[in-house]
């Protein structure tokens, strides 16, 4: 009722029209620019952009008015971007006072942008699809299972750095086939669709313990003898049936290995087979037990087949360390006994029936699916649900309980899928608190829009139990601290970390980027020698018959293979948990923001401090390491996470460093592109007699004018970090030449290794890298593109973080309050925001706004 | 279509059905669904029928195939007498069933005013002939690509409007290609200027898609029962967007009819489904995911494509092979430099090689899909390939200095017998739309325009 009467106000609103206030700029400011800005421009920018020199194409001097200045917010954006980085005026030009930066910047926010800063417009956000990753979590909280989204759905399309911007989240008609398809398939294992099953229950892997020792698993090495047990109890003697589900999976490279598998229960032999090599594949058992109560034993033996005699020519040579082979007791469930009274329910029957058995009685049934479905809806739409989409519920319901045979149960399931299939469930659909202005363009949203966007933020998820309360009592926005610091400190808001530093510090890519270990070290071609050697020959070979040399050869085959092995999962993710750490670290202390850039800490576990040559780290755990103080280590542009993504599959790419520098650390705007590109010619001919190295083709590129002006940028921070290899090793030179990593920014400033060039970012740069940070999460928060009406939200975070120093909890609070996550659009300012008009009201609108 | 015209197809329906059983990928077809809809149409429309229909009453149908990084042209090119170069060596033995046609440019593709970002750019003007937008994602904009203008007009004819493939889920995160959303780099086709059609990447997804899930017995009860269970949801789904569209704002409501438009699609698709009730069976084994292997992953990407049009699923298709940009490594052909990388080769020779291996590995598994799509008998005695008309290229031309002029393109297909092939056909510079248009011309759908079209080319048979 209330969201009635809400829509009906609103609907109001829009159907009236306003005149808006806000447009005429006032006098006094528009006055300033001829008194104040005009002269500024002209000291600092008129060699340039002024008297008849337009460099880049840009001319600051040729506005016949204040107005017509105003009139193109687009310049002003970039003049005041190019300011603030320092990047304008050049390196070797006089700078302006920050009062004069200040007086600029200030002129452009009011009367270029428009922006009234006493008043801030959340700007005009499109609706949300959930994405991919916040559909699965938003699925496995809803219905309490474990739902893997990726497995369904392709990935979605980043817009701004993210994938969770309204705009970019299209929509298509096989992925509304796909969220029919996943509706049905989420329900049909979730929801129960009978009251009363046998009672029944499951063994895992961590149920079963190896007679000689305390690991717990029941996924077994094929090339090794084992043997797990687990018991199981029951107190009910009876007919039984167990279920078990098994796994073949394993990997090899000249040969597969072969072994049997014995499976008992109770001593009895249940399963005894031969097994290779298998494609991660499945397979389920059923065995029937008549058990008496009391504890009942389930054992599993695994016995490598043992290579034949060596004379049939087919054994299995020296090359069984590159295979692997694994078998596994996935699960084992128990039911019964048959014939039993005491039936139960089913798995998750509470989650959504609120009785022990529905009633019988037609009247009643209709009002007990009502509650349930009400109930469910409500938690899935993320708010309060219409009392007519509920009637629609029920109606699905009944169509399906009613027919003969059907339960209660299939009905409300049936109701279910039409749930997770509703536009409110896809969509993240906002309210917004009525105005009491009636002539507001936009409002506070209201208190369950505002605990959704605090859950899809800081857990990719949809809210909480505590949320949900709070929303409905009205107190969120009054706890609005207390359940920041709630959220953050819970798991979900690992959540966070995954999806906004994976994206922003693209840590997500670690684990798919390839990069050839062999090429980078320079192993590349002695291991392809090696290997065809022994390839050719592995029928034969056994390693106690080889020649010495023979034995050597192979010695080293293995340690080549190893190398390039060495890229493998337990390292990547080492790599990027040690970013996320570092991130999680700041977060959980509430540090500065600035220790992303130069740090005397990292987290590292034995693995990765070898990668990166750090001694006195045991251990496949990952833990904060303090580093020595010349080490080169700390901050993220020393991390292997972002020198391994930003690297080509065989070397690394300096262009790619400084580029990721320049975009997701200190913001420094782009230049004016090039309409062409020329075409580096003859490289080889330039250098004469040597092979020039990157920093020499790099060199000769940036003597093209066009070239450059982006080059000039990128490449002394890539060059920098030469000293990494596409791995993120150390090195000191490369191709028998020492790298030099000296340099200097656009900005000016000299350094001359990365030791150096880490603190020129910490201690020059911080302003840039709080501004380039809060674009960043703001972008994530609120879900759209910034743009120049943002620049004072902007603002006002990036004093707070400099007057925080740089604490974690500034800038979370600072997006937070913001008014673009507090405030939504009602209808488009229509002066200001000239691009979206306002579609007159359909006729349905006009008939609900009629008394 | 006269009436005696007709029962002799459902014929040759029958035939189909007894042949198919054994050719490579193994299909059984209900009697040809899509003929009493195009009967129903012609009673209505008399051009209706003429749509992606050969000569002989056969489907004609269209697909799109990009490759990325453009390619080595000193190794690409045929001669002017089509002797094949080394990249285009596996076509040997199918060399009169296409045509390699050069001077075809895509001017929108170019960085203009826009500047960087030429990967990007290039995989959004492939099939569109438009410029993109340079936009990170606030308000995209390109055009409607050729596949999609096909769907939109004779789409109704089979039972789905068009197929979207890719064998490329490799993403990057953070922002893509020099400011450019990420939609232009992955994703090939366009239902209107700022919906871009996601491609299916997972192979089982397409194979249940089209036949249903579950073992080959079970799967066309359950392709029914899901076209029964989408029916009731998809009549509470539309009134929950009824109830919902009223309540949003202007702008959000923009977005929200993209939503719209394609429930209501669906929903018609399903009313419409009454000629497509009984699905087309194969007893090909239900994919188990993506292969790890490239090569085997367009593979399969090819093999669902096949059974698509053999079943005469759709007459619509496109194929994202790579996105534009890809840094793919091929440690198979001992290449373990990134694709894109390894364009920016600055012309050395032991580079270069590498690059055409790569362009070569690409073509090898198109010839594949070609020479099973010229094994595959269609209903009317020729092969599938003879009644396909099949482009193959990328919006890229040299990968080391980014031209966008004399694009790689191959036309495979004879189009029912329209079009000549065999050929290096030498055309003077102008648009790769005029291309398109005339693919549309040859599928009869009217549409004048499209893109930065200026005219055809010529591509009759003599």
């Amino acid at each position: 009722m209330h969201i009635h009467v809400l829509f009906v106000r609103l609907m109001v609103v829009i159907s009236i029209g306003t005149i808006c206030e806000t447009c005429s700029a006032d006098s006094t400011s528009l006055d300033s620019y001829d008194r104040d800005i005009k002269p500024l421009l002209q000291k600092y920018c008129g060699d340039c952009h002024g008297g008849g020199s337009s460099d880049g194409n840009v001319t600051l001097d040729h506005f016949q008015s204040a107005e017509e200045a105003a009139a193109v917010p687009e310049l002003w954006w970039k003049v005041l971007k190019n300011l603030r980085s320092g990047v304008m005026p050049p390196a070797d030009s006089p700078r302006l006072e920050d009062s004069e930066l200040e007086q600029i910047a200030h002129w452009i926010k009011t009367q270029a942008f428009q922006i009234r800063t006493d008043h801030i417009d959340p700007g005009s956000l499109s609706v949300r699809r959930l994405n991919r990753s916040e559909y699965g979590n938003t699925v496995s909280d809803l219905m309490g299972i474990e739902f893997d989204a990726a497995l369904l759905f392709p990935p979605e399309d980043s817009g701004g750095g993210f994938d969770n911007l309204g705009d970019a989240l299209t929509f298509s008609p096989m992925l509304m086939e796909k969220y029919l398809q996943a509706a049905r398939a989420i329900v049909g294992e979730a929801v129960p669709t009978v009251c009363k099953v046998l009672p029944h229950q499951t063994l895992v892997g961590s149920d079963f313990q190896r007679e000689d020792s305390k690991t717990r698993s029941s996924r077994l090495d094929g090339k090794k003898s084992a043997t797990v047990e687990a018991t199981a109890s029951i107190d009910e003697p009876g007919d039984y049936t167990v279920a078990c589900r098994f796994k073949v999976d394993g990997s090899f490279e000249f040969d597969p290995a072969r072994y049997t598998v014995l499976f008992r229960i109770d001593g009895q032999e249940r399963l005894s087979q031969e097994f290779g090599w298998g494609d991660d594949q499945y397979f389920t058992q059923t065995y029937d037990e008549n058990w008496s109560a009391g504890e009942h034993a389930f054992e599993l033996s695994l016995e490598p087949v043992v290579a034949k005699a060596a004379s049939d020519g087919d054994d299995q040579g020296g090359s069984r360390e590159d295979t692997s082979v694994h078998f596994e007791l996935v699960s084992l469930r128990i039911e019964g006994p048959t014939d039993t009274k005491r039936l139960v329910h089913p798995d998750r029957y509470e989650r959504f029936f609120t009785r022990d058995e529905p009633p019988l009685e037609n009247a009643q049934r209709e009002a007990y699916a009502t509650e349930v479905l009400r109930r469910f809806t409500n938690r899935a739409y993320r708010g309060p649900v219409d009392d007519s989409t509920i009637d629609r519920l029920v109606k699905i319901a009944q169509e399906t309980y009613r027919q003969p045979e059907a339960t209660f149960e299939q009905g409300i399931a049936r109701a279910m899928v039409a749930v997770l299939a509703s536009p409110r469930f896809l969509f993240r659909l906002e309210n917004v608190v009525p105005p009491e202005d009636p002539d507001a363009t936009f409002g506070l949203v209201d208190e369950y829009s505002l605990a959704s966007r605090l859950s899809y933020l800081l857990w990719s998820t949809m809210p909480d139990d505590e949320l949900f309360r709070l929303a409905e009592g009205g107190m969120l926005r009054a706890h609005l601290a207390q359940q920041i610091d709630r959220m953050m400190s819970d798991d979900r808001s690992r959540q966070f970390v995954r999806n906004f530093v994976g994206q922003w510090l693209r840590t997500r890519d670690v684990t798919q980027i390839v990069i050839d270990p062999l090429v980078v070290l320079g192993y590349e071609e002695e291991f392809q020698s090696l290997r065809e050697n022994f390839r050719s020959r592995s029928r034969r070979l056994r390693e106690e018959e080889m020649s010495e040399d023979d034995r050597q050869l192979f010695a080293r085959y293995r340690e080549l293979r190893s190398i390039q092995d060495r890229f493998d999962s337990d390292l990547r993710t080492a790599i990027r948990r040690e970013t996320e750490m570092c991130f999680e670290h700041i977060v959980s202390e509430d540090r500065s923001l600035l220790e992303l850039l130069d740090s005397d800490y990292t987290f590292l576990n034995e693995k990765l401090a070898e990668h990166y040559d750090i001694p006195g780290v045991d251990g496949s755990e990952m833990r904060r390491v303090e580093l020595a103080k010349d080490s080169v280590r700390g901050g993220v542009v020393t991390q292997a996470s972002m020198l391994v993504i930003t690297s080509n599959p065989t070397r690394t790419s300096p262009v790619k460093r400084g580029l990721f520098i320049l975009d997701n650390l200190l913001g420094t705007p782009a230049p004016p592109a090039p309409g062409s590109v020329p075409e580096l010619e003859d490289s080889a001919s330039r250098f004469g007699d040597h092979e020039p190295t990157l920093r020499e083709l790099l060199a000769a590129h940036r003597e093209n004018a066009l070239c450059a002006s982006c080059h000039a940028r990128m490449d002394p921070l890539g060059l920098a970090l030469e000293n990494f290899n596409a791995l993120g090793m150390w090195r000191d030179s490369e191709h028998g030449q020492a790298i030099d990593p000296s340099g200097s920014l656009i900005t000016g400033e000299e350094f001359q290794d990365v030791r150096e060039l880490k603190r020129v970012l910490k201690d020059q740069h911080a302003a840039d890298f709080y501004r380039c940070v809060t674009q960043k999460m703001l972008t994530y928060a609120i879900g759209r593109s910034l743009d120049f009406r943002d620049e004072e939200t902007i603002d006002r975070i990036v004093q707070r973080l400099e007057s925080q120093d740089g604490r974690f909890s500034s800038l979370l609070q600072g997006v937070i309050e913001s008014a673009p996550f507090q405030k939504l659009r009602i209808k488009a300012p229509e002066t200001v925001d000239l691009s979206s008009k306002i579609t007159p009201p359909s006729t349905e609108l006009a008939k609900v706004t009629q008394p | 279509m006269t009436h005696s015209q007709s029962s002799g197809r459902r014929c040759d329906a029958l035939r189909r059905r007894q042949f198919l059983r054994g050719i490579g990928v193994a299909v059984a077809l209900p009697a040809m669904p899509s003929l009493a809809r195009q009967r129903a149409v012609a009673s209505e429309s008399p051009a209706a029928n003429e749509m992606a229909t050969t000569s002989t009453g056969a489907p004609l149908r269209i697909a799109f195939m990009s490759i990325p990084n453009g390619v080595q042209q000193d190794h690409w090119f045929p001669s002017d007498n089509f002797e094949l170069n080394d990249s285009m060596r596996p076509l040997e033995s199918l060399r009169d069933h296409f045509q390699v046609i050069s001077g075809l440019d895509h001017v929108h593709a170019t960085p203009g005013a826009d500047g960087a970002g030429d990967h990007a750019r290039a995989n959004a003007t492939f099939l569109t002939g438009a410029r993109a937008r340079k936009t990170a994602g606030s308000d995209i904009h390109v055009g409607v690509s050729v596949d999609q203008v096909a769907a939109q007009t004779f789409g109704h004819l089979t039972r789905l409007p068009s197929l979207e493939l890719t064998s490329d889920v490799i993403r990057n995160s953070g922002a893509c290609d020099s400011g450019y959303a990420c939609a232009y780099q992955y994703n090939l086709s366009w239902s209107s200027p700022t919906t871009p059609v996601t491609p299916e990447p997972n192979p089982r997804q397409v194979l249940e898609r089209l036949f249903g899930s579950g073992d080959p017995a079970s799967r066309v009860n359950n392709y029914l029962l899901r076209q029964e269970a989408d029916r009731s949801v998809l009549d509470f789904v539309l009134e929950e967007s009824r109830d919902v569209e009223r309540r949003l704002g202007a702008h959000d409501r923009r977005k929200f009819d993209e939503y719209l438009t394609v429930v209501r699609e669906l929903e018609s698709r399903l009313k419409s489904a009454e000629q497509f009730r009984e699905p087309p069976a194969t007893d090909m084994p239900t994919p188990r995911g993506t292969p790890t292997d490239f090569g085997d992953y367009m593979q399969i990407m090819y093999d669902m494509l096949l059974l698509a049009f053999q079943t005469d699923s759709t007459r619509v298709a496109s194929l994202l092979l790579a996105y534009d940009g890809s840094n793919r490594s091929f440690p198979q052909l001992g290449i373990p430099e990134g694709h894109h990388h390894l364009t920016h080769n600055q012309r050395d020779a032991a580079l270069a090689a590498k690059v055409a291996k790569i362009d070569q590995y690409y073509i090898q598994h198109f010839a594949d899909f070609l020479n099973k799509m010229s094994q595959t008998e269609d209903v009317d005695g020729n092969s599938l390939l003879h009644n396909s008309m099949i482009v193959y290229g990328g919006a890229i031309a040299d990968g080391n200095r980014h031209t966008h002029e004399n694009l790689p393109v191959i036309l495979a297909g004879h189009g029912g017998g329209a079009i000549s092939t065999g050929r290096h056909l030498r055309v003077a510079s102008q648009p790769m739309a005029n291309l398109f248009v005339t693919m549309l011309d040859e599928l009869g759908t009217g549409v004048g325009q499209l893109g930065d079209s200026t005219g055809r080319l010529d591509l009759a048979a003599t």
